[in-house]
């Protein structure tokens, strides 16, 4: 839910309840106001009625007018003496309706002008009090709701408005990508708050920004710089090896370091070619038939394919042409198809390849069961069984993300697949 | 045959030479663009190894002077990036072969012995041993008196061995002479045994027996 959603639901609740409370009240204080005028009218009939009676003996019906009625009674004495005031309702005779009440106020009193006692009630209809009461209820209500819709949109308007800065931050923050080199540029605003987060952002991510840069330079030096080393290690070494005179002990210890060493420097090599792709050092593109250049890479590993007895099945769309650098291609399916060759089985494995406009994918049996999705393309996700350290996958996935290609991996039935959408 | 070795790296500077010299190479040295010019003008060598990332420039700069003043001269480069992109590149400036660090010594040796014979011999040159004769250039291989069948990883084996007389060769080395990069493979080194161990039988199906032998856990030596 977005936020001045959220604010103005909380806003449009609270006014509907004070409004309704404010209604009511009004309603009340408007009715009872009226009623004391309603009081004050009958009030005024019964001192006319009082004149009356001193000067007519027999006053019945004498003053049926002026939408009052009137109900005189002769009593022997007089037993009331001040003024009662009765709300009633009474049914309409003229209309057949049953539910149909009107709803009276009367003054009921005694009085004793010459000997004689009456016992008289005034009554009035209050229909044209509730009238005017509905009809000030009425206007309040749509008042009311007109407010509502007002403040509905003022409040949308200006937390529109307000928030603005906000929502530019928070779209930058979105789209900040730590790997390009930018800086955070924020809208002006002169909101104290929306002043602070921006800026706290900013020394955020510059902070961020320094952190990573320092971390990936440094990885490329020690990648960098360690490469003369190794260099003249497996130099000195191959050097060494040329003496003669050795025991086997010392061939065996020979041999594995020097082992070791290339197993380094491999490794090395591949942490370089990651920061190099990362670096968009591999920008110049060629269009290449990615068929041939399968056929290609399958034809170099024949050697390794033959001795697993590994058989290929391929359906290869000959129409397919990327434009790509020829580096990272090689890289690409090298890797796919030694991890392929690798982890296949050892005897009469089965590699299927399969690739159209769209997709490359790459199907292979193994003695490996699936693979942990999450470990997947980790840099040195170490295998097991080969003791190599896994940058292949690592190799693959920043190749796939370098040119937007997405990659999958699923695993069925002993078959392992990868799949690329180009 | 003398060999200009221009690399900054001592310690590697002193291994090429080092190897190379036990080969029979005479060998000069330059640490620099500036030092390599001058002994350029001064000097004529059948090769030079180039290292292309020098103290003062890149080592493109000898390579062009080389082409321009003594282009009999062979040209390998030596270079610590380990891209394909820089083989184009290093043979479009002239460069007549390419090494990406760190490279076997032996891989060097045999390159400078391809080129050297491509260069002198017009191409047509012979591994010549007792009772061994290996023609580079048809790419034969005569067992005393007798045409040898080899495979092609066979015969780039023996070559590479043959390029390498009485030099240990690392498995590793093999490998790489014949895959490149994807040398790693774990069957990479099963698959040179079993490459060696059929050279070996048809040699000895020759009466050629001494000419391969095994070092026990590092690899193979050519005798002569």
């Amino acid at each position: 839910m977005k936020l001045h959603t959220k604010t103005n639901i909380y806003t449009i609740i609270a006014t509907l309840l004070l409004f309704s409370f404010g209604i009511f009240i009004v309603y009340q204080l408007i009715l009872s106001r009226l009623d004391r005028e309603v009081d004050k009218q009958l009030l005024i009939v019964k001192s006319n009625v009082i004149k009356e009676l001193d000067e007519v003996a027999a006053p019945n019906k004498l003053f049926s007018n002026q939408g009052y009625s009137f109900y005189i009674k002769k009593i022997p004495t007089q037993t009331i003496f001040d003024n009662q005031f009765i709300e009633y309702s009474e049914k309409n005779p003229n209309t057949r309706d049953i539910n149909h009440e009107t709803i009276k106020r009367s003054l009921r009193f005694q009085t004793t002008p010459k000997k004689q006692s009456y016992d008289v009630t005034i009554s009035v209809s209050l229909t044209e009090r509730n009238r005017i009461g509905d009809y000030i209820a009425l206007v309040v209500i749509v008042f009311l709701l007109i407010s509502i819709f007002v403040l509905f949109i003022v409040n949308r308007l200006i937390s529109t408005f307000i928030w603005s800065p906000f929502y530019d931050t928070l779209s930058k923050i979105k789209t900040w990508n730590i790997k390009k080199n930018e800086h955070l540029v924020f809208k002006p605003t002169n909101i104290d708050e929306f002043h602070l987060l921006n800026d706290t952002v900013k020394d955020l991510t510059q902070q961020i920004q320094a952190d990573y840069h320092n971390l990936k330079e440094f990885t490329e030096n020690v990648s960098h710089e360690a490469q003369t080393p190794l260099s003249i290690i497996s130099s000195k070494l191959e050097l060494l090896m040329q003496e003669t005179n050795y025991n086997e002990k010392q061939h065996k210890l020979l041999g594995q370091t020097y082992h070791a060493t290339k197993r380094l420097y491999k490794l090395n090599e591949g942490l370089i070619l990651l920061t190099r792709i990362e670096n968009k050092q591999f920008a110049e593109i060629h269009s290449i038939n990615l068929a041939l250049a399968i056929e290609e890479k399958i034809e170099v590993l024949e050697d390794f394919i033959e001795a697993k007895t590994i058989k290929i099945e391929k359906i290869l769309n000959t129409q397919t042409v990327k434009e790509v650098n020829s580096v990272l291609l090689t890289i690409l399916l090298n890797n796919l198809l030694i991890n392929a060759i690798k982890y296949n089985l050892e005897k009469e494995g089965l590699i299927k390849i399969t690739l159209d406009e769209d997709f490359f994918s790459i199907e292979n049996t193994s003695f490996q069961d699936k693979i942990d999705k999450q470990m997947l393309f980790n840099r040195f996700n170490k295998n097991s069984i080969s003791g190599s350290l896994g940058l292949g996958l690592s190799l693959i996935k920043k190749i796939v993300d370098f040119y937007n290609w997405q990659i999958t991996y699923t695993y069925k039935e002993g078959i392992h697949k990868f799949k690329i959408y180009m | 045959m003398k060999i200009f070795v221009i690399e900054d790296e001592k310690s590697l500077r002193e291994d090429i030479v080092e190897y190379l010299s036990e080969n029979y190479y005479k060998c000069d040295v330059a640490a620099n663009i500036q030092i390599a010019l001058q002994k350029l003008k001064d000097n004529t060598y059948d090769c030079a190894l180039i290292d292309i990332g020098l103290p003062d420039g890149s080592g493109i700069e000898i390579i062009e002077y080389i082409k321009n003043h003594n282009p009999g001269m062979g040209v390998i480069m030596i270079t610590a990036k380990n891209a394909l992109e820089d083989k184009l590149e290093s043979l479009k400036i002239g460069a007549d072969d390419y090494l990406t660090k760190p490279f076997h010594l032996s891989e060097l040796n045999a390159r400078i012995y391809s080129l050297m014979r491509r260069r002198n011999f017009g191409g047509k040159n012979a591994l010549s041993f007792d009772g061994l004769e290996i023609d580079t250039s048809e790419k034969k291989v005569i067992a005393n008196g007798f045409g040898l069948q080899l495979t092609k990883k066979e015969y780039d084996i023996l070559v590479y061995l043959a390029s390498n007389p009485t030099h240990l060769i690392t498995k590793e080395a093999l490998a790489e002479n014949i895959w490149g990069d994807k040398a790693d493979m774990a069957t990479s080194f099963d698959f040179v045994y079993s490459q060696i161990k059929n050279l070996k039988k048809k040699l000895n199906e020759a009466n050629l027996k001494k000419y391969i032998k095994v070092v026990y856990g590092l690899g193979y030596k050519f005798m002569e």
